[in-house]
Parts: structure tokens; C-alpha cells; sequence
């Protein structure tokens, strides 16, 4: 029996005479006979040693991303996190924790989740951050339908450079109350948004939202997000920011983002395969009580000392049901916790510069890619900071990865929607430098790709 | 037991080091001016001691399961055990990226798929996707299933309301209205469900019933079968919210009382740490007629290959990026591992006995509501306490004294002044014992005692009153009130 039910001899024997019974069947004799169940049919237990033993041969026919020169990228980062994140994130009064529901025995975590809500106040330029979302996709979700408490219509404006699976999830969080997700087109040549697009569709006088990425979905910084404020005027408008972009980017507060959600997982939560991750979300102090998500406040304690409790709860489920602004309950606090350590060791300096040096790579990674015949690199004209797109002129992207992999290089993320029906057929690859990256991994990249992309010329 | 909390002195972050005028980041070629951050963001620049430190000191001015016992009623705050912990940070685990090739991570798929048949065995339901990122976030995505089926029937402009027992989680009818249905509450009665107002509220605009059982009052709602007749026989569907799996593992599950779909939260059932308000992580399981509509991916096995499956046509799409919360899901892997057939049977035993054991000894200090079996918590009434002046909250902080955590407070709302109390399996009956003598104390303790509580902690009594009126959001915000330039604008109505 597991060590983690306590069982010292005697004891369940005490409670039992306690209550005057003699078996535990006897707990459940109100759980009538026909609803009872024979076994799980879930095989016996097993003592530590052996859980490990049986974890680590499953885990060791993964092979992680330290066995390749990895460009890998997209919303989810690997970068290295100094040991120190982990160690606070381990200290069990942290992950042991409940929700803080009695503020007086929480403040340490309260504490904590109030930095964090300021730093991404002070990267966004906005006034108020919640306490954190499930992911960068259901923050944009959660801000879809924020707009739509603030503002009337119909329509949900989205770059079509999206990646799929955030306008899917988009799409889901659209679909209860009847509101439709629309696709902005971008410029062949340069990723760039139709702005004329979005002109058209706001004179319909049915657009409630509108969100722009930064970078977008292709990796590029697009100038025109900078002009959206002026063609949407009372229409809030929602900026997706990778946070290590805006320690070297203008806060979307600046150029007139009313929302800015992001993924903040890259900031000291290891990738795990996708999961736990961290939606970031911040508005405007105004709209403050139509947001989602908990948030941390300042007040004091009954002899005036500072004191932090989670506030304006009228908002939420637990009290408002089925009026609240949202379902959400369980967050990502402990990965909240990460985000504002991470930031504290790496330091405001050392952040953007570091943002510098992997764009640096980046850019070394485009010229050694771009000289590749059958390669477009990058794919669109428009800067970039740690990501580009490529396109293969020839054979599909899973056939050029799988030929990279082999040669142990994990070579970027298929952009296109792996659903059966999916329309968009283009050869992209989403590449991504990260501080990782090495001089001599770009070289056999390029390598590996060069090889590769003859080799689909042979058997095409 | 003499408690005191570190109460540290402790600067915000901000303030451990002076101010300095904002350089400008690096520039990056190419990025246009317009886009260019002209001045770094405020954050302080520390050194990695100065950081450590200060986090541990706020760290020691926290409760966790590790330092104290956690009577959250409906949290199910049991031990996290350290193995997972351990494992979860494998290389082979936390350095996986989700878009790498299928080939790479053969391990991971057939962990995820193996604990999805567990789990499909626990539930006793066909089909289970762990994509979800927490209970409340199944809910929905459950709901839009319900959704997406009854579209392919034709059924949906008719089918648009959502009922719920009055004791649901708040999560309950909030998901309902996300996914664009109305909701109503049925009454209960003697704290279960009462059939014959079921009974009248469905019919053909009934879409689905949520029901959590055992229920927020600890009960077992023993007409759970005529429950699901009834909503079935309306062409509804039954929806288990399975917040409380813990008091039924290997008792009975959602397939065997004719639920249709559930979703699990593997923080508390399977132990996986909360990390003071998440991650957490919400297992979808899905009988025949919803199965086809689970998010995707799925993951496929084909031989000894598991791969990603993305043709399911019905399916509602994506919830969330990526494929849920693997390192948790990992983490409730190894719990389940551990104990097994017979362990999983053993944890809801001993959670309900603990249970019953301190319902029956704490209902010695307070009225118990509802006086029978209950399963993995029960509810206690504080309404006595009124006439000495005290309240069910002053109780609940002079608990935190004692050096362990309140249990949940006023909810459910057919009690009055509601105590909801669950301390599961990994509590000995030594730490109940404390734990029952350290409730006698407080409500014995005077009322001036009770109502100046908390003394022992890093701060006294907060005014969460005062939080929300004048609210104080972040470091901008307090920055504007000591600079007394910009007082913080009005923060609107609401909504």
C-alpha cells in the first residue's frame, strides 16, 4: 500500500470504532447496488522505485530537444532558465498552495502575483493585468469576448496569418454566443495586414474586436499594427505580444491597444511538451471590471500595514455564476510566479539584451537559409526578431522536416492545418532562433536543408 | 499548537533598488522607429541572492499542504508527492517541445495515451482527451460539445437550456452561458437533488444537466439513476462535473450512473499540486454519442506507433494550444501508477472515512445540516455563532492561528454562514485529531478573540472591502497614489 495513505497499525480500526462501524463498505451503502462497479480493471500498484523505473523507460523514448539543433519556436520557447526560477517555483509553500481564498495565510503568493501583474503592466503600457489565463490561445479568447462585453456587433477581425490552432480555439470561445471570426488577408509580398480590409469591414459597423500579433504568426514585427487604433477608433483592439519582444518593442498601450494578452511560458516554465503554459492578459483601467481571470490588489491589514488580497471577485464565477465575465476558476499562478522571477534574475537589461542577440542569430540563420535554391527565406519581406517563415518551392514541409530530423536538426514548425479538409496547402515553415543557437547549428542547417530540398528535386 | 508565521518586513520587488533613469533597450535592425521601444521597462536590476531572497521570504509568508493541513471542502488538498515532482523535471519531460515530430516523442504520446485509458476505466466512459487546462475549462469545452451535437441533430434552436442543482460549483452555470446557453437552478432538497422539480424542468429545450456527485454538501445523490433516466428520457444529456471523483474511485464512476460526459481535475483527484491557484488540469471523458466531437488531436496507436489523429470531422477543434498540461498530466500518471487497483479503492475509502469520521467529531461544535453519510467532505453551520456576535468568517481566521488552513466559507448557499470541510486521504488521524481540537478552540474562544483574528500571521485582518473600492491593480498604481499627481481614474461600472 502507498506510503502516501497513512496507515500506522491500528488507526483505520479507531476511526471506524469511532463511528461505530466495522467495514468502510459500510460508507457507501448509499450508492445504490445497481450503480456500483466491480474493479477498474487498472492493474496493481507499484512501490516508487518502480513508478520511476516504468516513468523514465517511457520518457526515455523521447528524445528532447537537447539532442538536436533545434529551431523550433513558434508560441511555446525553450530558452534556458537560470536555476534559481526553478528553486523559488520548488519551494513547496508556493506549489502546495491553494487558491489564496484566506489572504492573511497566502500574502507570500499574493505578494508575488501582484509583481507579476505589474511587470506585464509595465511591458504592455497598459493599466491593470489579471492574475493569469490557461495559455497565450484562450487569453486571445478570453479578450474575444472582453471586446464583445465592451463593444456591440457581430464580427471578430484576425490576421489570417494567425497559426491555425489559435484561430480554432479563437473560433470555439466565438461560437457560444453566435459571434463569427474573420480573417484578415495579408499582402503576398510583405505578410503586412490589409488595412484596406479592415477599413471596409469596420465601415460595416458590425466589428466588436479586432487583434493583431506582435510578432505575427510568421514571425514578422508588422508596422501596420501601429495604424489599427486609428481605423478602429471606439472598437477595442487587442494586441497578442510575445513578452521578450516588448523589452525591445513599443508598448502596445502606445499605439492604442485597449487589450494585450500573450503566452508567457518562454519566461522560466520549461516547454514540458506543451503544458502548463501561461496566458497574459492586460486592459485598460477603465474596462477593468468587465475583465476576466482573478486579480491581486493592494489594501491594508486592520493595523494599516500593507497587505494584497485578490479583488473586485464580483466579477467572477463563484459569486456572479452565470453573469460572471468568465468560467475561469484555476489559473497558472505558479507559472505566474516563474514569469516575474525569470524577469527579476535576467533583469530588465539583460532581457532585452538577450531579445538582441537571438534576433541576431536570427538574422544570421536568414542569410545562410536565403542562399539556398528552392528556399524562400525568409518568405516574406518584413522584419523580424527571433522567427521567420520559409516556403519550399517544392514537395511538402513534413517531408523537408522529417528529412532534417534524420539529420538531427528539428528544422521549424509546419504552418499549415494538419485537419484533413484544410485548404491552405503552402510549403511554410516557422523557424525560430533561440539563445541556444549555435554558429555551427545554423551551418548544418543549412547543410541539412540544402541536401534536403535536392532531394525532393530527385524524387519529384 | 503555538503557531507564528514569518512576517518579514519584506520591500516590494521594486523597491529593493533605487529607481534609475530608463536607457533605451538595444536596437534591432530593421524594425522600424514607430515600433521601437524608446525607453526599457521599468523593472529593478538585482542580483540573483537579492532575488532568491526575497521570493523565499515571501515563500515563508505562505500556506501550502506542506506546511499544514488544507480543509478547502471541494479542493480535495491532499499531499503532492515529491516522485512527481522529481519526474516531471526528466529532461525526457520538461524539455519537449509539442511541435516535434511525432518520432521524437514516442514516449510522451504513450503516456498521455495510456493515462487516457486509465482514465476512461476510472470514468467509465469510451473516450478522453487531456487537452483541457482545468476543470472549469472542460466544463465549456464539454458544453460545446453538447453544442456541436445537438447542431447535428437539428436540435440545438430548441435545446437551449442548461439546469443545474442549486449546490453547483459557481464554474457550473458560468460555463453554460460561455457556451451560449441559458441556465436554471433546480432546488434542492435535503441537499440533494429533488427529482420531482427535476422532473419538471426538463423537457425538450433541456440541453443538459451538470451535475458533481458526490455533490458540494458531501452527499451522494443516491437517485443519481432516476436522475439520468429522466434527463435522457427528455433527450437531455448529463454532464459530470468531477470535481469530487475522490469519494467514488472504484465505488462506482460517471459511465455506470449513466453520465454522458465528464471532466476530471487531475490537482485534486490525482494529486497534482495547485501551485497557489494553478496549473491545474481537466480531463475530458466522453461516452459514444460525444466522443466523436473531443477536441483534437487525439492521440492514435497504430501497432507500437502512437501518433497525433486530426481526422475526427465532428470534432469541436482546439481548446487551448498544444495538448494540455503534459506535466501534470505525467505527474497524476505516476500517482495513479502507484496506486493502483487496490489503491485507487483505498484512497476513496479512506477519504470518506476521515470524512465521516471528522463530520462526527466537529459536529460537536457546530450543527451538521444534512446528518448523514457523507462522502469526501460535509458542511457545517456557523449561524449558531451569530448570537455571541461572530461570524462563520471570524472563525475561519482564527483557524488560520492554529497554524492550519480555514475550510472553504460560505458556499454552498443553502447553508447558512457554511462551512465546507473535506480533509482527504493523506491525512493521519493524528493530524485530524489536531485538527478537530484546534476547531473546538476557536469556537470556544471568546468573541473578541474571533473577531481580532488573525494575530499570528504576516499581517492582521485585511480590508478586502477597501481592496475593491479604491482598487490598487499594480506597481502604477501605487506609484500614482504616493506620488498623489494622478490619482488612479474610476474604474467604471459594472457590468
Amino acid at each position: 500500500m502507498s506510503r502516501w495513505i497513512p496507515d500506522e497499525p491500528g488507526e483505520e480500526a479507531a476511526l471506524l470504532d469511532a463511528l461505530g462501524i466495522s467495514s468502510t463498505d459500510q460508507l457507501f451503502t448509499d450508492v445504490p447496488k445497481k450503480a456500483r462497479i466491480g474493479r477498474l480493471g487498472v492493474g496493481p500498484g507499484h512501490d516508487e522505485p518502480e513508478v520511476v523505473r516504468q516513468i523514465d523507460r517511457l520518457l526515455e523514448r523521447n528524445k528532447p530537444l537537447a539532442k538536436f539543433a533545434s529551431f523550433l519556436g513558434g508560441r511555446i520557447s525553450a530558452r534556458y532558465s537560470p536555476a534559481a526560477v526553478d528553486a523559488i517555483v520548488s519551494r513547496s509553500e508556493f506549489y502546495t498552495a491553494y487558491t489564496p481564498y484566506q489572504p492573511e495565510a497566502s500574502q507570500g503568493m499574493l505578494r508575488a502575483l501582484f509583481e507579476f501583474q505589474s511587470l506585464w503592466v509595465e511591458l504592455t503600457g497598459l493599466d491593470v493585468a489579471n492574475a493569469s489565463l490557461y495559455d497565450g490561445a484562450t487569453a486571445a479568447g478570453e479578450a474575444l469576448l472582453f471586446c464583445r462585453r465592451l463593444h456591440d456587433g457581430r464580427r471578430f477581425l484576425v490576421p489570417a496569418s494567425l497559426p491555425w490552432e489559435e484561430k480554432s480555439v479563437l473560433r470555439n470561445y466565438a461560437t457560444g454566443p453566435g459571434l463569427a471570426v474573420e480573417e484578415i488577408p495579408f499582402d503576398d509580398r510583405t505578410g503586412r495586414l490589409d488595412l484596406d480590409f479592415v477599413r471596409r469591414a469596420v465601415g460595416t459597423g458590425d466589428v466588436f474586436g479586432l487583434l493583431a500579433d506582435v510578432p505575427n504568426g510568421f514571425g514578422h514585427v508588422d508596422e501596420s499594427v501601429a495604424d489599427l487604433k486609428g481605423l478602429l477608433g471606439e472598437i477595442p483592439f487587442v494586441v497578442s505580444a510575445d513578452p521578450l519582444a516588448l523589452t525591445v518593442l513599443e508598448p502596445p498601450g502606445a499605439y492604442g491597444a485597449d487589450v494585450v494578452v500573450g503566452e508567457g511560458q518562454g519566461f522560466g516554465t520549461p516547454p514540458s511538451f506543451g503544458g502548463p503554459l501561461l496566458g497574459l492578459f492586460a486592459c485598460r483601467r477603465e474596462h477593468v471590471r468587465s475583465a476576466p481571470g482573478r486579480i491581486v490588489g493592494a489594501t491594508r491589514d486592520v493595523d494599516g500595514r500593507p497587505a494584497y488580497a485578490l479583488t473586485l471577485q464580483t466579477r467572477e464565477q463563484h459569486i456572479r455564476r452565470s453573469r460572471a465575465t468568465s468560467n475561469i476558476c484555476t489559473n497558472q499562478s505558479l507559472m505566474a510566479l516563474a514569469f516575474v522571477v525569470y524577469a527579476s534574475v535576467v533583469g530588465p537589461r539583460g532581457l532585452a539584451e538577450l531579445q538582441a542577440s537571438i534576433a541576431e542569430k536570427a538574422r544570421t540563420l536568414a542569410s545562410a537559409l536565403g542562399g539556398i535554391d528552392g528556399i524562400q527565406a525568409p518568405r516574406f519581406e518584413a522584419p523580424y526578431l527571433g522567427e521567420f517563415t520559409i516556403e519550399l518551392q517544392r514537395g511538402t514541409a513534413a517531408e523537408f522536416l522529417d528529412r532534417l530530423r534524420r539529420k538531427k536538426v528539428l528544422g521549424g514548425i509546419s504552418l499549415a492545418d494538419p485537419r484533413p479538409g484544410a485548404t491552405d496547402r503552402a510549403a511554410r515553415i516557422l523557424v525560430a532562433a533561440s539563445d541556444a543557437t549555435t554558429e555551427k547549428e545554423i551551418q548544418k542547417y543549412a547543410r541539412a536543408a540544402r541536401s534536403a530540398v535536392a532531394a525532393v528535386g530527385r524524387s519529384a | 499548537m503555538t503557531f507564528r508565521q514569518a512576517a518579514w518586513d519584506e520591500p516590494s520587488i521594486w523597491d529593493l533598488a533605487p529607481a534609475r533613469k530608463a536607457s533605451a533597450p538595444p536596437t534591432i535592425p530593421g524594425i522600424p522607429d514607430r515600433l521601437r521601444r524608446k525607453e526599457a521597462a521599468r523593472w529593478p536590476e538585482l542580483s540573483e541572492l537579492e532575488v532568491v531572497r526575497h521570493y523565499t521570504r515571501l515563500s515563508q509568508m505562505n500556506f501550502g499542504i506542506d506546511t499544514a493541513p488544507y480543509a478547502l471542502g471541494s479542493c480535495t488538498m491532499k499531499y503532492n508527492p515529491k516522485v512527481s515532482e522529481m519526474l516531471a523535471r526528466r529532461p525526457g519531460a520538461a524539455g519537449l517541445h509539442p511541435y516535434q515530430p511525432e518520432a521524437t516523442v514516442q514516449g510522451a504520446l504513450e503516456l498521455a495515451w495510456r493515462l487516457e485509458r486509465l482514465l476512461a476505466k476510472v470514468t467509465g466512459l469510451s473516450e478522453v482527451s487531456l487537452q483541457a487546462a482545468a476543470g472549469a475549462h472542460g466544463e465549456w469545452a464539454a458544453l460545446l460539445m453538447v453544442r456541436a451535437y445537438f447542431r447535428d441533430r437539428a436540435e440545438l434552436e430548441r435545446r437551449t437550456e442548461v439546469l443545474l442543482p442549486d449546490t453547483a460549483h459557481g464554474t457550473n452555470p458560468a460555463s453554460a452561458m460561455m457556451a451560449g446557453f441559458t441556465t436554471r437552478e433546480i432546488a434542492s432538497k435535503d441537499g440533494c437533488v429533488d427529482l420531482a422539480a427535476l422532473r419538471s424542468a426538463v423537457g425538450e429545450h433541456t440541453a443538459c444537466f451538470m451535475l458533481t456527485n458526490p455533490n458540494t454538501a458531501g452527499l451522494f445523490e443516491s437517485d443519481i439513476l432516476e436522475i439520468a433516466e429522466t434527463v435522457h428520457g427528455a433527450g437531455g444529456m448529463l454532464y459530470y462535473d468531477g470535481a469530487n471523483l475522490n469519494a467514488i474511485l472504484g465505488i462506482t464512476h460517471p459511465g455506470r450512473m449513466g453520465f454522458d460526459v465528464a471532466h476530471l481535475n487531475l490537482h485534486k483527484t490525482f494529486a497534482t499540486p495547485h501551485g497557489g491557484g494553478g496549473p491545474g488540469a481537466g480531463v475530458l471523458a466522453a461516452g459514444e454519442a460525444l466522443a466523436p466531437y473531443l477536441p483534437v488531436p487525439r492521440i492514435a496507436k497504430d501497432g507500437r506507433t502512437f501518433r497525433f489523429d486530426y481526422d475526427r470531422p465532428k470534432s469541436i477543434g482546439k481548446i487551448k494550444t498544444a495538448y494540455g498540461n503534459f506535466g501534470l498530466d505525467l505527474r497524476a500518471y505516476a500517482f495513479a501508477l502507484t496506486h493502483g487497483e487496490e489503491g485507487l479503492q483505498h484512497v476513496a475509502r479512506r477519504a470518506v472515512l476521515n470524512s465521516n469520521y471528522l463530520a462526527l467529531r466537529m459536529g460537536e461544535s457546530l450543527p451538521r445540516p444534512f446528518r448523514r453519510l457523507v462522502k469526501h467532505e460535509f458542511l457545517l453551520s456557523g449561524a449558531p455563532l451569530k448570537a455571541r456576535g461572530v461570524r462563520t468568517l471570524d472563525l475561519a481566521k482564527r483557524l488560520l492561528d492554529e497554524g492550519v488552513h480555514a475550510p472553504t466559507v460560505y458556499f454552498p448557499s443553502l447553508v447558512e454562514e457554511a462551512l465546507m470541510i473535506e480533509l482527504p486521504e493523506t491525512e493521519s488521524k493524528r493530524e485530524l485529531d489536531q485538527y478537530i481540537a484546534a476547531f473546538a478552540r476557536a469556537v470556544a474562544d471568546s468573541p473578541e478573540h474571533l473577531r481580532a483574528a488573525p494575530r499570528s500571521l504576516a499581517v492582521g485582518r485585511i480590508d478586502e472591502v477597501q481592496a475593491a473600492r479604491e482598487p490598487r491593480l499594480s506597481w502604477k498604481d501605487l506609484r500614482a497614489a504616493a506620488a498623489k499627481v494622478e490619482t488612479p481614474g474610476p474604474v467604471g461600472p459594472a457590468p
